[in-house]
């Protein structure tokens, strides 16, 4: 069993880095995660100063803004996926950057929470990311819904698809029911429906990850070639 | 400059440099004039009225019109002095008119200002005064004749594209400003207002009491502030077609939330606004009878041959057999409705709904 493998001993407390450019709004935030026994080990607000806190502190999960002055949370996500151990990200975000939401569970953030969220819900959706737990809003299901649905009608059999299972799972987070109630209505484990809901993000996370490589070999002949 | 003063400037260019070859070809000629004096006075009057034109062209006035109608009557009378300075001999031999292509810059200043229909009909009018001059249509009239009508008509024609074109040009950077300037306040009010107005409604739930109220109403503003800021403006396609997905994130609440794929949802307008006022049925009734604390949960999904809805509540719910029979109660009625409604445009509802376990309205409607 490798180290980070390794239950958490209970009374380790989790680190978090919380990214998020207005001032006010971030400390209230780092306040609230603090006081509910988290360790808030930095705190950024823009891009450049996220990947440099989050390089020399090691958080656990980072609670990310998509919205800074010098570029989008999804860059922040990007750079910190070569971080060895990989942080777990959470955007914490308004959900007026559907878009950018995508492009963030694509660059392998796994929760997505909205600004309106009480204190209780951040508190159990850190908890919930630091586990490796998928964190979904209903927003968030359906963007993954929408994004399949366009992936399946490019023809191309590398893209990758839903079971019908993941799809009725993922409606139903769409349709706001939590993972207990899913379970019990569709006769499964909890665990089973969190790690269907779990797949649905890493089957994106993987194909985008295959793009990139092979998008980056085909830079690589370019360059060769010439 | 616009498109049609660029072309008047093109036109006015076209007449000076006609008039210099005029000019020249008098120059050369006028030892064999019948009535050489005349020839120069002739001149001296297309020199003087291509002044005119191309200072009242530049004016652009109203009076424009009478301008064109003066312009192609010089243009016709001076082929017509031809008669007059040349010898009938040498026009029997195919000397060039007076005032030779100076009469086409009248063609192509109508065919500039009033279209294709007027400068075809002053490339009528001024073939009509080379073929009375000429006393016969012989081929050199008849391609003199060919080019005025198509300077007249095409040029016209393609004038009237070109400024329709500009028109649209005009209109789509207007359009672009008004998305900039709204993409601004959008960024201003997400940067400020929106993020204190978050924090107000965190804070005042924890403090709870008549704060927690004001929490609320804060809450409130937030989410509807945020869907106004988040909903592209109502976009009208030509084609008569709606964006679904903004008219739905703008009935999102604190109590409603509205999940939609991340591209617009494009219907036909009439059937967007079934779909909406459908779902505001569904919703009304969440308020009227699902309890004042149920939520409920609007799902938009786009395949490529239809759109669904769902609406969900997690109110009191009705039992099914109720829901087939009892139609009494008011929510009955509202059911109806909403079927009525989206049958009318071609689609389908399913209702579902249990006892303490709320109630789902799914709408179906092909695309």
């Amino acid at each position: 069993m490798s180290l980070d493998e390794t239950p958490r001993a209970a009374d380790e407390a989790i680190r978090v880095m919380v990214v998020d450019d207005h001032p006010i709004w971030r400390d209230a935030v780092a306040r609230d995660l603090e006081a509910s026994g988290l360790t808030v080990c930095g705190v950024a607000s823009d891009v450049a100063q996220a990947v440099r806190v989050a390089t020399a502190t090691r958080p656990d999960v980072v609670v990310l803004d998509l919205h800074l002055p010098d570029g989008s949370g999804v860059d922040v996500a990007r750079q910190l996926a070569s971080l060895d151990p990989t942080p777990k990200i959470l955007v914490l975000s308004a959900s007026g950057e559907q878009p950018d939401v995508l492009d963030a569970v694509a660059a392998g953030a796994t929760g997505y929470l909205v600004k309106s969220a009480s204190t209780a819900d951040l508190v159990a959706a850190v908890h919930a990311t630091a586990r490796g737990e998928a964190v979904f809003t209903p927003g968030l299901a359906a963007l993954l819904l929408g994004e399949y649905s366009r992936l399946s009608t490019g023809g191309d059999p590398a893209t990758p698809s839903l079971t019908a299972r993941e799809t009725e799972i993922l409606r139903l987070v769409a349709k706001g029911y939590t993972y207990p109630q899913i379970a019990e209505r569709l006769v499964l484990s909890l665990r089973t429906v969190q790690n269907h809901v779990q797949n649905t993000l890493t089957k994106l996370q993987l194909h985008n990850k295959a793009q990139l490589v092979r998008y980056a070999l085909e830079q690589g002949l370019d360059a060769e070639s010439d | 400059m616009t498109v049609r003063r660029a072309l008047s400037r093109a036109v006015d260019a076209y007449r000076l440099l006609t008039l210099v070859y005029a000019a020249i070809l008098v120059i050369a000629d006028h030892h064999q004039y019948g009535r050489p004096r005349l020839g120069w006075v002739l001149l001296g009057v297309m020199g003087a009225w291509s002044g005119v034109a191309t200072f009242g062209y530049a004016r652009m006035s109203r009076r424009i019109p009478v301008l064109l109608v003066a312009d192609v009557g010089v243009a016709a009378g001076m082929v017509l002095a031809t008669l007059a300075v040349q010898t009938s001999a040498r026009i029997d031999a195919g000397a060039p008119t007076l005032p030779a292509a100076w009469v086409a810059a009248s063609v192509m200043a109508c065919a500039v200002f009033a279209g294709p229909w007027g400068g075809a009909l002053a490339g009528v009018a001024v073939s009509a005064a080379d073929i009375a001059e000429r006393g016969a249509v012989t081929a050199h009239t008849f391609n003199g004749v060919v080019l005025l009508l198509l300077a007249g008509g095409l040029g016209g024609y393609l004038v009237r594209h070109a400024v329709a074109a500009e028109a649209s040009v005009a209109d789509a950077s207007r359009k672009i400003a008004a998305v900039g300037e709204r993409e601004r306040l959008a960024r201003e009010i997400h940067d400020s207002t929106l993020q204190v107005l978050a924090l107000i409604a965190r804070r005042g739930r924890e403090i709870a009491g008549p704060t927690g109220e004001l929490a609320e109403l804060a809450a409130a503003q937030e989410s509807s502030l945020r869907a106004l800021v988040t909903s592209d403006p109502p976009t009208s396609g030509g084609s008569g077609a709606a964006d679904l997905r903004s008219r739905l994130i703008a009935l999102g609440s604190a109590r409603v939330s509205v999940a939609t794929p991340a591209d617009p949802v494009e219907l036909p307008a009439a059937l967007c606004e079934a779909v909406l006022a459908a779902v505001g049925e569904a919703l009304s009734n969440v308020d009227r009878h699902a309890g004042p604390e149920a939520r409920a949960w609007i799902l938009v999904e786009s395949a490529e041959g239809a759109v669904t809805i769902s609406v969900r509540d997690d109110g009191s719910g009705i039992a099914a057999d109720r829901l087939e029979t009892a139609n009494g109660e008011g929510r009955i009625g509202v059911a109806q409705s909403i079927v009525g409604r989206i049958h009318a445009v071609g689609g389908t509802v399913t209702i579902d709904s249990q006892p303490g376990r709320g109630t789902e309205v799914e709408i179906n409607v092909p695309r």
